[in-house]
């Protein structure tokens, strides 16, 4: 077998051996390359900077399972700290069944991250009053269109089985009125529900964070207005992580940092493979090997 | 002083005004008047297209507006003697909607101008009345559209009974299945049908049933074993329905087994490591991948490929199109997907509908074509057409 | 009459859903509200069979020794096990269901959506080969997107995030929106079709 034959057919599994190498290797050598912030980035951070205080609620979809929780876990975090840090009520709700757990996660620990560095009571998060989680409902079209009319009506009781009426913060937030923008975190294109029903009907704004496998397919929606911001996988996080921690509304960095670094080697491996691959069908080409 | 004064005027001769700020920055600072005025004109009317109980404002901006902490709205009923404060602005702002109204009570408004506390009024609106729509007025363009849509529909489905010949293209993921069907039987094995992982309410889901159908036919008249695993519980008790339904449509009811239709999880990737197990374990000689697919497409495809497996995908999703072409025999791309039902029934009606698709598409697209070129001059016509 | 009743009903619903759509009265919105809370729990009962299919299908499995029936024990315990810790310890933060999800189901889930990375490396190496021009241009497009959506990208030169982005939301976008156009007219008429009863392949086929 001659050398272009070889390298233009290389086993899969030293590819997988590769990648596996190169995807750790991040988490033990440490590197930050300073990140660009992305236009869509930049644009849902500003939307939720321009919501004034203790005003409307940011509605959060969490709706993405543990398959794709480095991508979007971080997403969830970030954007947490920042109505935390800016006094919005947040509303969390699923439609995943698979993502409740991840958003208790997600809310619980950066309430605890808050209140560890809170100094006055006043700074602290209170369940109930600062944020709510309504759990997972089945039927996800028509609950997001009956939200528009009253959300209790959805949920009654929230994730832990409280009345819905009985918590403070539900008493100013009844349907999409109340509500300044809806965030949906999801690995899969859930946020087209959003846009094609509860926003044509109650014009509600609709944003997300997606992995970077599905958000290509919104940037139509971007362009024309209907998704007001977007984070795009492992690399949005980081941005809105980069842009939580510039403006002060954290003290960290999340965990996307690192995840960039590995994402960024294993693209430069596909591309060292895809160029290998081809040296190797150009010269077999040359050599009258392959079919042209 | 004369240099700002030429500035400013130059701003006022230019096509296209200076941005605020440019003219903000090249103003004198104004003194605070000690009483801001009122804002000038407050018109009230009922809120258009809605269900009632809400009254719009609109007013136009105090001369003081940069000077002022904003705007207080006060309401009064017919019957009530003093007005009430309902609301407040920023300032810069001229809209407010009262959404705490009583239908068919005349109100009047006052918009009062804010600083320090103090409110100075404006001159009360007209009365204004809530009331409930029957008809949504923003919505007739779509109405327009359903209307000429179906209209065209029926038009040629009708033609189509008449027995008119319609021609269909060949669409060669559609002229393999009767291939692929064929080759399980001759192996003896099994044929894997995945209607997709969108619920029910997706349309690509509801043309995978419809694609089920006569798949579960032709299965049924070859005698071949089927599984069609299923995402959601809705889908797996239409999926059932159909699978069992074709099988009586071919006389063959008995054929039709229980375990042919499964429930696995509504788990995206539990769902693909089942159906990965199952490409693995029961090695099915065909697999079908059609309806609505993520970021598991490429996962299942590839594991079907090196099965050995004859493969046959459809989706409309944009993104995994290119996953399963590397991966499938054959991949029905986009609207594809929602013309199988007609190649594979080849029922005249089912194909007028087709007809009726490519009118209307082409119609969607002279439009397109028109509006693009009326903005290339100029000319906006979006609002005309109400495009929301 | 058992094909003439579904037929009926899919279209008097379809009808009263598109019509209500236009009508935006307080009568209205409330039918619609109460169609919706229908809709929510169907799809609950639904969930019901589904999970007495799946206990049925896995009890079959254990019951006849088939091929691999260890698999389906580990299933319905699973399911089973989940079900009863949840309900009795609850589904708080620090309960031991959200123990379980967290250091049991997530990493499971988090290999599995690995595999994909895999997967496309290697489908990519095998693809992605210049036999044409229009392979070519694909395979140049490609680089500049990666290149450019990499953290390094703007440090090889300034304008790649730029460049890369224009691809993404000009020539991407673009095609997307050609599919997107024809896929929209299929679903319509789909549905149209459903509604009206002219396609019946869900009922089994024309008869």
């Amino acid at each position: 077998m001659k050398w272009y034959d070889r390298i233009a057919t290389i086993d899969r599994r030293i590819i997988y051996v590769l990648l596996t190498v190169l995807v750790i290797l991040p988490f033990f050598v440490k590197v930050t390359i300073p990140q660009k912030i992305m236009p869509q980035t930049q644009k849902l951070f500003d939307f939720i900077e321009s919501i004034p205080p203790n005003d409307r609620a940011v509605m959060i979809s969490f709706d993405y399972s543990p398959q794709t929780q480095p991508e979007c876990h971080p997403m969830a975090k970030a954007l947490l700290k920042h109505c935390f840090a800016r006094d919005i009520p947040v509303i969390g709700l699923s439609f995943d069944p698979e993502a409740p757990g991840l958003a208790v996660d997600a809310l619980v620990s950066v309430e605890r991250e808050i209140d560890s560095l809170a100094t006055r009571k006043e700074d602290s998060i209170v369940y109930g009053v600062d944020y709510v989680y309504l759990g997972w409902k089945s039927g996800r079209i028509a609950a997001q269109l009956d939200m528009g009319e009253a959300i209790a009506g959805v949920f009654p009781r929230d994730y832990y089985g409280n009345l819905i009426d009985s918590l403070p913060l539900m008493q100013n937030v009844k349907n999409y009125k109340d509500i300044a923008i809806v965030v949906i975190l999801a690995a899969a294109d859930y946020p087209i529900d959003w846009i094609r029903y509860p926003q044509t009907r109650y014009g509600v704004k609709v944003a997300a964070g997606l992995t970077a496998v599905m958000a290509p397919q919104y940037y139509p929606f971007l362009q024309t207005g209907q998704v007001s911001g977007l984070m795009s996988g492992m690399k949005g996080a980081a941005e809105y992580e980069k842009l939580v921690l510039e403006h002060g509304y954290a003290c960290a960095l999340g965990t996307a940092e690192t995840g960039m670094n590995s994402q960024s080697m294993i693209h430069l491996l596909i591309m060292l493979f895809i160029i290998l691959g081809n040296v190797g069908y150009f010269f077999a080409r040359r050599a009258g090997k392959a079919p042209r | 002083m004369r240099v700002l004064t030429l500035l400013m005027f130059l701003a006022h001769c230019l096509p296209v005004p200076l941005s605020p700020c440019l003219i903000v920055s090249l103003s004198p600072r104004l003194p605070v008047s000690p009483s801001p005025g009122a804002p000038a004109v407050v018109s009230a009317f009922d809120r258009p297209n809605d269900a009632g109980s809400v009254i719009q404002l609109r007013w136009s901006l105090s001369p003081d507006d940069a000077s002022i902490d904003g705007y207080a709205v006060l309401r009064r009923a017919r019957d009530d003697t003093a007005y009430t404060k309902i609301g407040s602005t920023m300032r810069g702002v001229t809209v407010f909607e009262d959404e705490g109204v009583q239908d068919g009570v005349p109100y009047e408004y006052i918009v009062a101008s804010l600083r320090d506390g103090a409110m100075f009024h404006s001159e009360p609106s007209a009365p204004a009345m809530s009331y409930p729509q029957f008809f949504h007025k923003g919505r007739i363009n779509v109405l327009l559209c359903i209307v000429a849509f179906t209209l065209l529909l029926a038009y040629f489905v009708v033609k189509a009974r008449t027995g008119k010949d319609l021609f269909i293209r060949k669409i060669a993921g559609l002229a393999a299945v009767e291939e692929a069907v064929g080759r399980a039987t001759e192996m003896g094995k099994p044929i894997l049908y995945v209607p997709g992982l969108g619920d029910i309410d997706w349309t690509a889901t509801i043309a995978s049933m419809n694609i089920l159908g006569e798949v579960a036919r032709k299965i049924a008249r070859y005698d071949s074993a089927l599984i069609v695993p299923n995402r959601w519980s809705v889908t797996y008790t239409v999926s059932k329905e159909v699978v069992k339904e074709a099988f009586v449509a071919e006389g063959s009811p008995d054929k039709f087994k229980e375990e042919y239709v499964r429930y696995v999880t509504e788990a995206q990737f539990g769902f693909a490591a089942a159906i990965n197990g199952i490409m693995t374990r029961e090695k099915p000689a065909t697999n079908f991948f059609i309806g609505r697919f993520w970021a598991e497409s490429l996962i299942m495809a590839e594991t079907g490929a090196q099965t050995g497996a004859f493969q046959i995908a459809g989706t409309d999703s944009v993104l995994q199109l290119p996953f399963f072409v590397s991966a499938c025999d054959y991949t029905l791309m986009g609207e594809e997907l929602y013309a199988a039902s007609a190649y594979l029934s080849r029922e005249p009606v089912l194909l007028g509908s087709l007809k009726a698709q490519d009118y209307g598409k082409l119609a969607v697209l002279l439009v397109l074509f028109g509006i693009s070129l009326t903005s290339f001059f100029g000319v906006n016509l979006l609002p005309v057409l109400r495009v929301q | 009459m058992k094909r003439r009743l579904p037929l009926a009903i899919c279209f008097i619903m379809g009808l009263v859903m598109i019509v209500q759509f236009f009508i935006p009265h307080p009568t209205s919105l409330a039918f619609s509200s109460v169609i919706y809370k229908w809709i929510i729990v169907l799809m609950a009962f639904a969930l019901v069979l589904a999970i007495g299919n799946l206990i049925r299908h896995h009890g079959e499995k254990i019951r006849r020794r088939k091929e691999d029936w260890p698999y389906s024990i580990v299933t319905l315990a699973g399911m089973v096990a989940m079900a009863a810790i949840g309900l009795t310890w609850g589904i708080a933060s620090d309960s031991l269901y959200q123990k379980i999800f967290l250091n049991v189901m997530a990493p499971l889930g988090g290999t599995m959506f690995a595999l994909l990375a895999y997967y496309m490396a290697s489908a990519a190496y095998r693809a992605f080969r210049a036999r044409s021009l229009e392979a070519t241009l694909l395979l140049v497009s490609a680089f500049i997107v990666m290149i450019g959506f990499m953290p390094f990208g703007q440090y090889l030169h300034p304008r790649f995030p730029a460049f890369a982005e224009w691809i993404m939301t000009v020539p991407n976008m673009a095609s997307q929106r050609g599919i997107l156009l024809g896929v929209a007219f299929g679903s319509i008429a789909t549905a149209l079709k459903i509604i009206l009863g002219i396609e019946r392949s869900w009922l089994g086929g024309k008869d």
